[in-house]
This record gives structure tokens, sequence and C-alpha cells, in this order.
């Protein structure tokens, strides 16, 4: 009786042993997927804002063909990189202040798809080059004045000659931020300066000035100043220059 | 032998009668026939189905949905009407609030108990007449229809479902129903409110629909298309060419014209309420704009939700009550209207950019009491919000910052710089951190409390963080033993005539603007936003040409129906929220007693909880719950998601 039951509590144990080493052992995703979203005239990266900007879209096709898409927001200087992707077949595209890289028409047919198909492994680089909607230059560095405000010159003028894009630009600002991540969704509106409806729409292709509102700018710091402007298209995105720091003594 | 054969007959003749009675229905599930085939079934079906109506009321906040009791992010500090501790942002409707369902999956729980009502309701028909029939089937048209507004204002384009979907009948994939384009939406709604209209009859109980219900609701929804029709410039077509997001801007002028003509169906059915109004009284037209909350015979209610304590109840008296007046539970003051809110009224002093004048010359103005900056306010204005130091339940509600100690010769400079969101400084400004005051002795001897019994309060958020009150709702002569959660029963007026008339006078405006000229719309217009006015005791337009500007009729919405859980809808419609909310802090108004003038000031200035509000272009239209989609992977997502 005894050995029955020796026996059964063993082959118990053997069994509940060996069924527990199933691990899962499938490998942590290693796979680096990074880029550039480049102006295709000029070949500088376009500058968008971080979380609500240009964004890259992956549709993984190496197992069902309606997947669920997968987003890597972009850093603000158009750079994007995630690192922790799994090998795979994947339909990439990148979503920003820049002409759709996939359009359809009102009939619902796709009439532009530049979105790539590419083998993600190892560390693949995929980088886009597009039109954006606006181009912004600086025009000389911004100048802080005598009575402690700053003023910014600049230049908007259309990237694309699309005529499905030449919307009225409904919004121009000068961003000012106390650090380095400053835009749209990260400004101190007590100083940042805007222009909107015809005051906008009539800025294209000028050299336009704007001084930060507010009253002197308190010192000893320093002012992280970006300008941005957008055109009434879809998501609204704005299109940004670099950041550009000027010291308040 | 024969006993035996007599004996299996028996038996057999007992067993196959009682075979016959075994396969009945259970009698403790209630069954179609039990609902279907006597009125007070039908009526109990109704009052469900009402009860489960997707509207934004006392029990509705965006972070934790419909139909909840505890509502301490009101609706109102999420679209700038108002600021509250407990909510410091803009936000999009929450997707799940503590795992309880979603708003898509409420709605079509919803049109799925409409649908079956009127697919089933035809085989009972023999038990009414035929008036019954047609009445209640254009009854669970207008549910249907209110639900898809409810969605469609969400999300844009939604699958139609207009019958009951079978399972397991149907195949799964059958059931994937994709998602329609917002235009077939918004005709969807506008066909079912007619078959309404046309089927329901001219009155019905409180708190259910009649056809001018329903004529009501589609002017309300017809607007809304004709808006997004005219501001959006949001895109999204899937690959059957359906408009998920976004309508043409073509059809403006129908769904404005449709908007119009149904207003104008309420015509002489429903009016204001003025039954204690009196011309020129400004005193009887504040009480009157009071009371017309509270009164149940009042010809302005156009549809109702009744609650009805202990059954079925809220608490919005205990959220919102002044902190002096507050209740057992502990709550107070959730709802504080800001300055911009107050600022759009008639009456009160004001500067060249319409903002509320409190200094002159670059000095403060002193007044000898708070209400004196208000002494010729608008009534209206003094109806929906308790301004510092007016009465409420028989007490004036104390609104102060601090005491002043500075000297006073020559007067008094502004505290802070202009746009400042800093603290104010500690010198010279007695405050105090929380309700447990210690009282400052004024230079006349007397002594006073540093802040108002109801704030401001700079350690706590128990008080008025604005400066101001909610009054709108709020019972005038409930006793604090009441004000209690779950207490609370005053009906919620989901749509009174005003709203009417400002759905016809905005669509006459934007029609005008869209050049038709088929009526007089301007002057309708005029005459509507004019009814409005005079009853609420504001400056009348003088003209028909003083509606040129969209905002005048805009603005004019605003303060009607401020704190009715309607504002954020509309500046979303109307694709302007993500101006107004751009890294937007709203305005309040401080009062501070200067102890050696024994006067009152008021400073104007942003918040001081430095609460930012920036509204996401991508929530013009609301993410889909990523749950709907891993169900019905026909779903599209909203741009941006």
């Amino acid at each position: 009786m005894k050995t029955i039951f020796y026996s059964i509590a063993l082959s118990v144990l053997v069994a509940a042993g060996s069924s527990c080493s199933k691990v899962d052992n499938y490998a942590a995703p290693d796979v680096t997927l990074k880029g550039v979203v480049t102006d295709a005239a000029t070949g500088k990266s376009v500058q968008t804002e971080q979380g609500s900007g240009t964004r890259i879209k992956l549709l993984e096709i190496s197992w069902s063909s309606n997947p669920t898409p997968f987003y890597i927001s972009s850093f603000q200087d158009g750079t994007y990189t995630n690192t922790k992707l799994f090998a795979g077949k994947n339909v990439i595209s990148a979503e920003g202040p820049f002409v759709p890289m996939v359009q359809v028409d009102n009939n619902g047919k796709i009439i532009v798809d530049k979105s790539r198909t590419v083998d993600v492994k190892g560390v693949t680089t995929v980088n886009f080059s597009v039109d954006p909607f606006l181009r912004i230059d600086w025009v000389g560095d911004p100048v802080l004045n005598a009575d402690g405000t700053i003023t910014t010159s600049f230049k908007i003028t259309r990237g694309t000659s699309d005529p499905n894009f030449q919307q009225d630009v409904s919004d121009v600002a000068v961003f000012v931020n106390s650090n380095k991540y400053v835009g749209n969704n990260n400004y101190d509106n007590r100083y940042t300066p805007t222009l909107s409806g015809s005051n906008a729409s009539s800025s294209v292709g000028k050299t336009v000035s704007l001084t930060t509102i507010g009253g002197p700018l308190p010192g000893k710091r320093e002012y992280f100043i970006r300008v941005a402007a957008r055109i009434a298209y879809g998501l609204n995105y704005y299109n940004y220059t670099d950041v550009k720091v000027v010291t308040v003594p | 032998m024969k006993k035996y054969t007599y004996i299996i007959f028996a038996v057999l003749f007992c067993w196959v009668s009682a075979c016959k009675k075994l396969d009945t229905p259970p009698p403790s599930i209630v069954q179609d026939a039990d609902i279907f085939s006597n009125s007070a079934g039908i009526q109990a079906y109704m009052a469900r189905m009402y009860a489960e109506l997707p509207i934004e009321d006392f029990r509705y906040s965006p972070a934790r949905g419909l139909n909840f009791f505890w509502i301490i992010s009101p609706f109102s500090a999420v679209s700038g009407e108002a600021l509250s501790r407990d909510q410091n942002g803009a936000m999009q409707e929450n997707l799940t609030f503590d795992s309880r369902p979603t708003t898509w999956s409420l709605c079509y729980t919803l049109i799925r108990d409409a649908n079956y009502f009127s697919e089933t309701l035809p085989k009972y028909a023999s038990n009414y007449t035929p008036a019954q029939i047609s009445a209640w089937l254009g009854e669970a048209r207008f549910l249907r229809a209110a639900t898809y507004f409810a969605l469609v204002k969400r999300y844009g384009g939604v699958p139609i479902v207009d019958k009951v979907l079978q399972y397991p009948q149907q195949s799964i994939d059958e059931l994937k129903i994709p998602r329609s384009s917002e235009e077939k939406v918004y005709d969807f709604i506008s066909t079912d409110l007619d078959y309404a209209y046309t089927n329901m009859g001219e009155s019905n109980q409180v708190g259910r629909a009649n056809k001018y219900v329903a004529a009501g609701f589609k002017s309300r929804a017809m607007l809304y298309a004709g808006s997004i029709a005219k501001y959006n410039n949001i895109n999204l077509t899937d690959g059957g060419g359906n408009r998920l997001c976004g309508i043409p801007a073509a059809k403006a002028v129908t769904y404005f014209k449709a908007a119009y003509d149904a207003a104008v169906l309420l015509d002489g059915k429903y009016s204001l309420y003025k039954k204690a109004w009196a011309a020129g009284d400004k005193n009887a037209q504040y009480q009157n704009y009071v009371n017309l909350f509270f009164d149940a015979t009042s010809p302005e209610n156009v549809f109702v939700r009744q609650y009805h304590y202990p059954e079925s109840v809220h608490g919005y008296d205990a959220y919102n009550v002044p902190r002096q007046l507050m209740g057992a539970n502990g709550y107070s003051s959730e709802i504080n209207p800001t300055l911009n809110f107050v600022e759009m009224f008639d009456g009160i002093p004001k500067n060249a950019d319409g903002t509320i004048k409190t200094t002159t010359g670059g000095k403060y103005d002193l007044y000898t009491n708070t209400m004196d900056l208000f002494a010729n306010a608008e009534p209206r204005l003094r109806a929906t919000v308790i301004l510092p130091g007016d009465a409420f339940k028989g007490v004036n509600i104390e609104i102060r910052r601090g005491i002043y100690t500075g000297s006073s010769a020559g007067g008094i400079s502004p505290l802070l710089p202009a746009g400042s969101t800093a603290h104010y400084p500690t010198d010279h400004i007695i405050q105090s951190a929380n309700a447990n005051q210690t009282p400052y002795t004024l230079p006349n001897g007397t002594t006073m409390n540093p802040a108002g019994l109801s704030g401001y309060f700079t350690g706590d958020g128990t008080c008025s963080v604005s400066g101001f009150s909610i009054r709108k709702n709020l019972v005038p002569d409930k006793p604090t033993s009441e004000v209690l959660e779950n207490r609370s029963d005053q009906t919620w007026l989901e749509m009174r005539y005003a709203e009417v008339l400002l759905n016809r006078a905005e669509a006459a405006v934007e029609l005008n603007a869209l050049g038709q000229n088929d009526k007089s719309y301007l002057q309708d217009a005029f005459t509507a936003i004019n009814q409005i006015r005079d009853r609420a005791g504001a400056n009348l337009l003088l003209s028909p040409a003083d509606l040129g500007d969209i905002n005048v009729v805009r603005t004019e919405r605003k303060k009607e129906l401020g704190f009715e859980n309607k504002t954020w809808w509309d500046l979303r419609r109307w694709r302007v929220i993500d101006k107004e909310q751009n890294s937007t802090i709203y305005r309040t108004l401080m009062p501070f007693y200067s102890a050696n003038d024994g006067k009152y000031f008021f400073d104007a200035r942003l918040d001081e909880r430095n609460s930012r509000y920036t509204f996401d272009v991508r929530w013009y239209y609301e993410q889909i719950p990523q749950g709907e989609i891993q169900k019905s992977q026909n779903l599209i997502q909203n741009p941006g998601y």
C-alpha cells in the first residue's frame, strides 16, 4: 500500500516538475528602428513637437493583413528611435506637419502611397523625405532689446506646391519657454506673441518680426525660442524652426 | 389482467398530459408578453430607457462618464466656465473609469433596447389602439436618435444598427459592422426624429418625449451637423469612400435650414419662463431666473430628467454649495465660475477690452461692500453665479482673499504685475491657510477673519478658488442637514425653450452668413436673442445689424446655457476650443479688505493655482475605445490616436 502511495506521489511530482520546464523562452524584443524625417527640398530634418507632432506608423504584416497600428513618436528635431521592437515585416509611414504620405480621395481610393515595406531586424534605419506644409527660416538671431523684451525675425514660405495643401496660415507664434522643450504643447503664454486671422494668413513670404509680450522678461536666466506656424489642415500640426537660446542677464 | 391495462392507460394518460406543461417558461423570469401586453409594462420599459439615455446631467463628468454619483471633477471645470480644485486642466471624456462600461458600449446597449422595442411591440398590437402603437414606436425612435446623437458628437461616424442583431443566427463577420460616414449618421438621426415628430402625440408624461421634444432635439442635432460642415477641417475617409470624420462644406446650408425649421415647430408650444418677471425690476428678474430651474410647471421645460429621493438621486448640492454652508459629507464649492465667464455679462464696470474694471489710474477702486462692484449686474448673472457677498439661503456668502495692511495713502497700486501667476507677496497681506482662522485686529479695534467664510484659503482647496461660487441649479432652500451626497433630487433641465430659441437664432445667423435670403433670417434671430436678453434683464440688441458677428449669438448661448453641460460641446463643434484653450490660464477675481481704508478692493488675476488648459486638436473626434476595435476590427480609429 505504502509503495503504491509513494509511487503515485513521485509520479505527480515528476509530472509537475517536468511541465514547469515549459517557460516562455521567447527572446525579449531587441530590434532597433531609427531614422529621421527630412525636408525633401532642403535635406534638413522637419522640426516638430514631441508627443503631438510627427509620429511613425508601423503596420506589422508578418502575422495579419489588417494589423493594429503601432506608433513611435519622434523627437522634436524630427528623429526617432525605438530599441525594443520585435523583428518582423512592417509597412512604415510617417504622419506629421507635412504632405501626408498616404492620401485617399473622396471615394476612399488610395491615390498616393509612399509608405515602405521594410524587414525590421537588428538595427534598421528608415529615413523619410517629405514636403513640409510650411518652411520657417530664421532671419538673423533673436535680439534682446534694451527694454528687456526679445524680438525675433523670421520668414514663412510654403513647403509644397500641391494645390490641396495651400490652406491659409491660421496661426503664427514665437513660442517662449524656460527649457529646451518648447512648442505649442509646452510654452509660456505670458510672453509668447502670436498672430492669427488675416495677420497670420498674410505673413507668408515676408520677413516678419515679433516681440515678446507681457513687458520685460525676468532676468538672470535663459529663454528658449522657437517660431511656429500652421495651416488649417487635418489635425492642425505646427511647423517649427529649431530652438534658439537667448540669455537675459 | 384488465386491471393492468387500465393502470397502463392511466399512467400513459398522466404522463402525456403532464409533459405538455413541462415546457413552460419559468415564472420567475419576465417574458415579452408580461411587458408588451399591458401599458404598465410599456411604461416600465420606457422608464429604463429614459434612465439610461446618454445625456450629460447631474450625474455626468468627463472624468467618470455617464450616470455616476461622484461628481467632483465637474464638466464646467473642463470647458472654462469654472475652476475646480479637482479638475486642473483640459481633457476629453475618460474612456474607462474603474472598469465601468464605456459611453460607446452604453449607447449601443440602449440602441439595442430601442430596436428590440420597435420590433416586438407590433406583435402585441391587438392590445392597444393604433394611436398608442404609433406614439410608442415614435418614442423608441426618439430614444434611438438621441443615443446616436450622443455617439456622433463624440466619435464622428459610427456603425448604424437599425435592427436587433442576432447571434449565433448571424455570423461574427456579419456583425462586425463598419462605421458609416458622419453625414449618414446625422441623416439617420434626422430621419428618426422626423418619424418621431410625425407619430408622437402633443404631450406625454413629464420626463418623456412628445413630438415637440423630437423637433427640439432635431434642431440641436442639425445645428451640430451644420457647424461640422462649416468649421471642421479634419478628414478621415475609409476605403469605401465613407467620410467617417467631417461633412462636406456644401451640406452646411441644408443642415442649418433643417435646424432652423425644426426650431420653428416649437413656436407657440413653449415659452420662456416669466412667472415672477417684471419689466424694469432687477430683483424680480433675478428671482424669476432662479425659480425657472425649480418650477415643475414651467412652460420653458421642453425635456427634463426627474429625480426623486431616495430611489433616484444625485449630489449636486453637496458638491457645490459654498464652503460656509458645507454639508456633513465635507464636500463643497467644486464649481467656481471663472472671471472669464462673469465678464461676458452686462452691468459690471469694464475696461475698453471687455475685462472687468477694478482700478482707476493705476490704483485700486475701493468699495464699502463686495457687492457694490456688482450693484448693477445683469439679473441673470446673479441668478447663475453667487457673487462675493451676495445672499444665498439667507446668509451672505463671504468671499475674501485676505486683509491688506499696507499704507493706503495715495491709493493702492496693483499687488502683482499684470499677467502674473505668482502668489501674492506676504508682507502687508494677512491671509488664511484654511477655515480655522485666527482673527486679525483692525486699526479701529474690531477683529476680522483674514479670509471670508467661503474662502479664499491658501492651504486647502475647499473654498471658492475663483472668487465666485455657483448658484444655478442649487436648491435655494435646502436645509444644510440635507446637503449630502445622494440626497439631492432636483430635476435636470436637459432642453429648455431658451436653447431652442438660441438654436434658431444661431442657424438663422449662419444661414444669413451663407448668403441665404429666402426668409428674413437676421430679423428672426434678432427677435429671438432679444426675447432671451429681455427675460435675463440684459441690454437689448439695438438692430439686426448687431448680429453681423456670429460671436454675438455664441456669447449669448454661453451665458444662457452656462453650467448646463452644453458649452464644451458648443466650443468643440465651432472648432474654436483649441484656440480658446491653448496653454490658457483662466482668470479669477480676488476681493481684499484694506485695513487702513476699511474698504474692499478687487484684484483680477490669472488663476493663482496655475492650472493650464490645452485642448488637443485630436479631441475633436474622441478616441474609439481600443477594446471595441479589438472586438470588431472593421472599426477605423479616429485620426491621431
